[in-house]
């Protein structure tokens, strides 16, 4: 048995990122001084997750128009596919206040002269965002949050379909974490490493969206039997080449158009993109011909910076350096000067995000952020249906469920459950069963280059994982193309995966058990996009998922695909939920 | 971007319980040799290039270096962290420098600590 630390929360917060810390601030606003938040966290939470390295811009604020204008925008902005209108009004509606908040907290602002933040589009302001996490991280401290730094959460507690608490490992020293709480938010972020990147071996992990977020949200909610939804809608990335660096920065900072090997701009030249709006057309289509065009033999396709002001450039490595440095370093030693040459860009691997140009994750009961199991919240990329929140949107869904949460709290007078002994021992055992196992199977034998003769890594499972889902689940080198067939033996595997093989799953020590957890996790998620894609059977979001069975858009699928996981059958059950419209206008449409 | 260690700057952070890189690393990637007492990255391909050890370090012993396969030798990328602001030096493969100052914090404020 290991060494148990105890924790009794009022609010449990899993994962100290964007959403968390706000979440946790917002708490004690409107919970008061005697409410104790708690927030497990599975690095040091003023440098971890995706704002690690800094931000240069919020990709949220209504700098014009109205919340409204914004729903109209997200919902053009896939497609004119169905979203959850309700959630994106509620962001909408609050996000400026969050961004004042977090000025005050010592975020620095880029301004206009009339003292209005500095926009760069419609919908963004710029921002000096290199300290944006520990800025982030502050208000976690403000708060007076008890911070468990290292704690890797692994699974859930449920009695009844009522979420109670979770437990984890500490990563650094080895012990079991169990804590028991009223109401409990989770928000780990998304899923990258699903499928194969393009870069290999020592820079495997070259990739746009944070590869140590493996979906542990998602998985948990599945595991803790919630409705889920949104698996089928997974982004894929068109970034710099090679470094996967952000493309806003250079489309619409220096208003540099794609263009193919020709030189054609080809978003304003092929009357089906302009139809979408040209330059400006949907995520997804965008991606879509950046495809066509390289399948037509007319790449490498480039973001064209020549003909913008070349003393823009300085400014540009500026913003590259507060976010994505590597590719001012990348630039200086490849001789790529952006004012002479365009730049290249390519498609990535997919990921899984909720909060981004994608909308995968847990549905929720009304604008409440609560889950279908009671008592359990989402928010940031773990939050499905509701894409294009980004940033200063996750901040603003960790506010919202926060105070979902504490008025819950007060009107329902939630209470502590005692959980059986039993439930810790299995949950414990559950936790550390890749880390024992390894000391089983050492006495097994173990070859030369010390690999184990009875069992199999962490990294091997998750290479095995990405090979399946690269080659038949639409990856990169698959063009995004899938049909039923394929998918046929990618659930086959990713069943085998999970069904057989996870038995031979040994970590060496505590680093090697938390990436064991995350390809238990990633195979969990990979279930779900399987089924998820499996079921929609169409093509809805052109570039994203591109099924050769059935090429086009069905008016039968203009709704929802959510599901739930059977327990007892290691079955994904997909179905239908309509879409409501709120927002009037054309859905294909901006409103300004 | 694996992040690559100076032996003769890095003195493991000496009286700190672990040394700062390990500290802030978001993929838990950085440990201390035990042997040497120098920083090592357990496994350098799982590296993100966020840059946050390389920043973080109180003595610049980390250099952030592009894997070959992505980029020619010898660039270099070295940020200077100041209280409010970041100093970043670029020096391409043809010794070219350019320097930038970005703002971290707003004016006034401190980074806090904790």
């Amino acid at each position: 048995m290991s060494e148990r630390i105890c924790i009794d929360a009022d609010v449990l917060i899993i994962g100290g990122g964007t959403a968390g810390c706000l979440a946790a601030w917002e708490a004690r606003q409107a919970g008061g001084k005697d409410l104790k938040i708690v927030i497990l966290e599975k690095a040091f939470i003023r440098h971890s997750g995706c704002l690690s390295a800094g931000m240069n811009a919020l990709n949220m604020y209504i700098n014009q128009g109205t919340p409204e204008d914004y729903v109209a925008y997200v919902r053009y902005d896939i497609c004119g596919a169905p979203i959850r209108e309700d959630i994106v009004l509620s962001v909408a509606r609050e996000v400026n206040d969050t961004v004042k908040i977090m000025e005050e907290a010592g975020l620095p602002m880029k301004k206009k002269e009339d003292g209005r933040y500095l926009n760069r589009g419609k919908w963004n302001i710029e921002v000096n965002g290199s300290l944006l996490k520990p800025i982030t991280a502050s208000k976690a401290f403000e708060a007076g949050a008890e911070i468990y730094n290292r704690v890797y959460v692994t699974e859930l507690i449920i009695q009844d379909n009522v979420c109670v608490g979770a437990v984890g490992f500490g990563v650094r020293d080895g012990k079991f974490y169990i804590c028991r709480s009223k109401v409990t938010l989770l928000c780990t972020g998304g899923a990258a490493g699903l499928w194969r990147p393009n870069n290999r071996r020592d820079s495997h992990h070259r990739i746009w969206y944070f590869p140590f977020n493996c979906g542990s949200a998602y998985a948990m909610c599945k595991r803790a039997g919630a409705e889920m939804t949104s698996f089928e809608m997974r982004l894929v990335p068109v970034r710099t080449k090679d470094t996967f660096s952000p493309t806003g920065t250079l489309a619409i900072g220096m208003g540099a158009p794609m263009v193919n090997a020709l030189g054609e701009s080809f978003m304003e030249k092929d009357p089906y993109y302009r139809s979408w709006g040209g330059h400006t057309a949907p995520t997804p289509i965008r991606m879509l011909a950046f495809q066509r065009e390289t399948l037509a033999h007319r790449g490498p396709i480039y973001m064209d910076t020549t003909k913008g002001d070349p003393a823009k450039v300085i400014g540009l490595k500026g913003q590259y350096l507060d976010m994505s440095p590597c590719i001012v370093l990348y630039w200086g030693c490849n001789d790529i000067d952006p004012s002479k040459e365009p730049i290249e860009i390519d498609g990535g691997d997919p990921h899984m995000v909720g909060a981004h140009a994608g909308m995968s994750g847990a549905w929720t009961r009304g604008v409440s952020r609560e889950s279908t199991v009671d008592r359990l919240y989402v928010s940031g990329d773990a939050l499905g249906a509701a894409p294009s929140r980004f940033i200063s949107g996750s901040w603003t869904c960790g506010r919202i469920a926060a105070r979902h949460m504490v008025k819950a709290l007060k009107e329902n007078g939630y209470q502590l459950a005692e959980i059986p002994e039993e439930t810790l021992k299995s949950l414990e055992d559950l936790t550390f069963q890749p880390l024992r196992r390894y000391a089983e199977k050492i006495g097994e034998g173990v070859w030369t280059d010390g690999t184990l003769m009875g069992g199999v890594s962490p990294k091997d499972l998750e290479a095995r994982m990405q090979k399946i889902m690269e080659e038949y689940c639409g990856g990169r080198t698959h063009w995004y193309f899938v049909n039923e067939t394929y998918l046929g033996i990618a659930r086959k595997h990713i069943e085998r995966m999970r069904r057989d093989q996870l038995q031979y799953l040994c970590a060496k020590d505590l680093h090697d058990l938390q990436l064991a957890w995350d390809v238990i996790n990633r195979l969990d998620v990979c279930q779900l996009v399987v089924e998820h894609i499996s079921f929609r059977k169409e093509t809805r979001f052109p570039g994203y998922v591109n099924r050769t069975d059935f090429p086009d858009p069905d008016p039968g699928f203009d709704c929802f695909v959510n599901s739930r996981w059977d327990p007892e059958t290691d079955e994904v059950n997909c179905f239908k939920v309509p879409y409501q419209q709120l927002v009037k206008g054309d859905r294909k449409k901006q409103s300004i | 971007m694996p992040p690559k260690i100076d032996p003769a700057k890095c003195d493991g952070c000496q009286g700190e319980s672990e040394p700062l890189c390990e500290q802030v690393c978001p993929g838990n990637l950085m440990t201390l040799n035990k042997d040497s007492m120098k920083a090592i990255i357990k496994d350098v391909s799982d590296c993100w290039d966020c840059m946050t050890c390389t920043k973080s370090c109180p003595r610049q012993a980390i250099q952030t270096v592009l894997q070959y396969q992505l980029a020619y030798f010898p660039g270099k990328l070295i940020p200077l962290v100041g209280t409010n602001s970041v100093t970043w030096t670029s020096i391409d493969c043809h010794g070219k420098v350019e320097r930038f100052v970005m703002k971290t914090l707003a004016a006034g404020d401190d980074e806090d600590e904790d």
